[in-house]
């Protein structure tokens, strides 16, 4: 899901662009030879914002928005990742900088749980007022941002300051987490974005994964997946195609889509949280608005599997962990599971046994490697078009790490065997293209292929 | 389930789950660290910006006289009133109604939309303050 590695190299080859979304060029790339210049400047404002977005300190503390949304790991962080950084990465200033020590970033419970410090409910008392959230992936945000009541962004919504757009949401983003100091001053501790940054950063965000909704049923060929499927989109049993509208991250209950929409689902009153467990101070998460009303914005599942741990306090470690939170009593008892019960006949939120819980996981994970595989293919293809080795190499190393994730989403499964052979055989290939010179494009033709046999294994 | 049934549940659930159609989404905390000016997709469009003409304290209302237009605004107990001290380059505070002087700079964002409407209550309140006080 790397796709804006995949869209700052289909920049570079502009020249071949012939559609308006750069998305679309991309699957077009042999077939255009001329250079509209809409899609021209489109392509120049993404590239601009990627190099924003990965290189800009924005005269802070070090931070780029890649230190927490890097593209080598689904653009977001976890434990894992966390600990394959060196002690002077600025994720890590607050264990470095005096300035930031106190009541900046808690490093603890950044280092086991992939825990952020943020002040969503205001600067006045620095030491008692904070939540501490997991990093979202920033894949697929065309699809997840917008609702009725206006754009929302972050795990409760309002994560921007100004007009609340995902336009606005660096200027947040640089005052919470790129400061020098708590004072907070423009252009002492940080400068602002300027509006076209702030456009460009904007365009990179969109352009990342996912750019339209699944439509589900998918012709699933795994005998789980396939019930997972019917549990998931059931709205008298697994009911999440309520909130989660073909695994996206709109909410419908039948009067027409309500958009990317807010709800309750008791996630705050999960027992034994982790980051609870340790002792340290994790004050409740209140979420939208100050005082917040309890509610947290949908995320989309299509991105999930490879991208825990889940929930807005990364309370929940495994894809089959998150399915069975709803089979609990923090979501049962919760203002949306009380409303799904009501509307209920048989009066009952959302009930699934372990069989259950496990198949809708194993769809979750499922469509994740559909994903992934979706975007290797595209990542493989642009590739061969690259003009310099050093493009090439970055895009085959980015459809590697793609094909590694597809590959530990299926095996933590236990799903699919025969289609995980065919995607370490795509893995290898594209390392040897990676290395090669002579026959690199004969390995990349090759991992192409076997990414669609693994595909053709896991749907019709 | 019923039809009734369902559509009680489903308003229900926009009730008392929905953060509501104008229910606005911008995370106020951060803003308090933008300069006059300067909030991104606000400014100038849906926020005043002027000089304080008069202040009523009876009332807590404050009239600005703003370049293109003007506006009454009341500061009610949700109002957030902010010093800018951005030009000292010192952080910015917390203020009160007592900090809104006459010919003092402010930002002023109204609640809901200002389209054709002259006075109401402020959601948030800029001081610019550009000396030492
Ligand atoms: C220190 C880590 C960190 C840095 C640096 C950072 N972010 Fe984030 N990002 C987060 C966290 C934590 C959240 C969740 C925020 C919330 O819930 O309000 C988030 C959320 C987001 C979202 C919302 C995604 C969604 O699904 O709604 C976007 C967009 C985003 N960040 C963009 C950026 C941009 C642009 C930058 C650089 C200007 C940036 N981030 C820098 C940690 C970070
Ligand atoms: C009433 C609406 C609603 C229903 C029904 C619902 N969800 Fe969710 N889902 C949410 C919200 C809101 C969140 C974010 C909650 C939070 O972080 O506090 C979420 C988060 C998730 C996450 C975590 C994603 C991540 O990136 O961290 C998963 C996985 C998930 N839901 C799966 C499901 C499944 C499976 C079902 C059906 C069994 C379901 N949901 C039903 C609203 C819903």
């Amino acid at each position: 899901m790397r796709s804006g590695e995949l869209l700052s190299s289909a920049i570079r080859y502009a020249t071949v662009m012939c559609v308006p979304s750069v998305f679309l060029a991309v699957v077009g790339l042999s077939a255009c030879k001329t250079t509209p210049p809409a899609a021209d400047r489109q392509g120049q404002l993404i590239a601009k914002g990627r190099d924003l977005f990965f290189n800009e300190t924005f005269a802070g503390n070090g931070r780029t928005c890649g230190t927490c949304h890097p593209a080598e790991n689904n653009f977001t962080i976890d434990p894992a990742f966390i600990a394959t950084l060196p002690k002077d990465n600025p994720l890590f200033v607050a264990e470095f900088n005096p300035d930031l020590k106190e009541n900046f970033e808690n490093p603890a419970l950044m280092r086991e749980f992939g825990l952020i410090l943020e002040n969503l409910d205001g600067f006045d008392d620095l030491k008692n007022q904070f939540v501490m959230r997991g990093v979202p992936h920033t894949l697929g945000l065309r699809t997840s941002v917008n609702s009725p009541g206006g754009p929302r962004t972050g795990w409760s919504g309002d994560g921007a300051p100004g007009d609340g757009s995902l336009r606005s949401f660096a200027v947040g983003a640089v005052i919470q987490h790129f400061t020098k100091t708590l004072n907070r001053v423009p252009d002492v501790d940080f400068r602002l974005p300027t509006g076209e940054e702030l456009d460009a950063l904007e365009a990179i965000q969109l352009s990342l994964g996912r750019q339209q909704d699944l439509a589900l049923p998918l012709r699933l060929r795994g005998t789980v997946p396939k019930r997972g499927q019917e549990i998931f989109l059931d709205n008298t049993l697994g009911k999440c195609n309520r909130c989660h509208v073909n695994a996206g991250a709109t909410a419908n209950f039948g009067g027409g889509s309500l958009g990317n929409a807010n709800f309750n689902t008791g996630v705050e009153d999960l027992p034994d949280q982790p980051a609870r467990l340790t002792g340290k101070v994790v004050p409740r998460d209140d979420g939208f608005r100050t005082p917040g009303d309890g509610t947290f914005n949908v995320p989309p599942l299509v991105e999930a599997a490879d991208t825990g741990p889940f929930f807005h306090n990364n309370a929940i470690e495994t894809i089959e962990g998150a399915v069975a939170f709803y089979d609990g009593e923090a979501f049962n008892k919760s203002p949306a599971g009380r409303a799904l019960a009501a509307a209920d006949p048989r009066g009952v939120g959302i009930e699934l046994d372990g069989t259950q819980i496990v198949a809708v996981a194993a769809f979750l994970r499922v469509i994740n490697v559909l994903e992934n595989i979706r975007q290797s293919i595209m990542l493989l293809e642009a590739s061969l078009a690259a003009s310099s080795s050093e493009e090439k190499r970055r895009l085959l190393q980015a459809a590697r790490r793609e094909t590694e994730d597809s590959t530990r989403v299926l095996e933590g499964g236990g799903l699919h065997p025969d289609a995980v052979a065919h995607l370490q055989e795509a893995r290898r290939l594209a390392e040897k293209a990676v290395r090669r010179v002579f026959f690199s494009r004969k390995h990349t033709e090759e991992a192409i292929r076997e990414q669609k046999k693994a595909r053709a294994l896991l749907v019709e | 389930m019923t039809v009734g049934k369902f559509v009680v549940g489903v308003v229900g659930m926009s009730a008392l789950l929905w953060g509501g159609p104008l229910a606005a989404s911008a995370h106020e905390m951060t803003e308090r660290y933008i300069p006059v000016g300067q909030s991104p997709g606000l400014s100038g469009k849906y926020t005043v910006i002027g000089k304080i003409q008069t202040t009523n304290a009876r009332d807590q209302t404050v009239a600005i006289v703003g370049t293109t237009r003007s506006w009454s605004a009341k500061v009610t107990e949700k109002t957030k009133i902010w010093l800018d001290r951005s030009k000292l380059r010192l952080t910015n505070l917390k203020g009160t109604f007592s900090d809104l002087r006459p010919g003092a700079t402010v930002e002023v964002k109204p609640e809901g939309h200002l389209r054709g409407v002259f006075s109401g209550p402020a959601e948030w309140i800029k001081v610019q303050i550009s000396a030492s006080p």
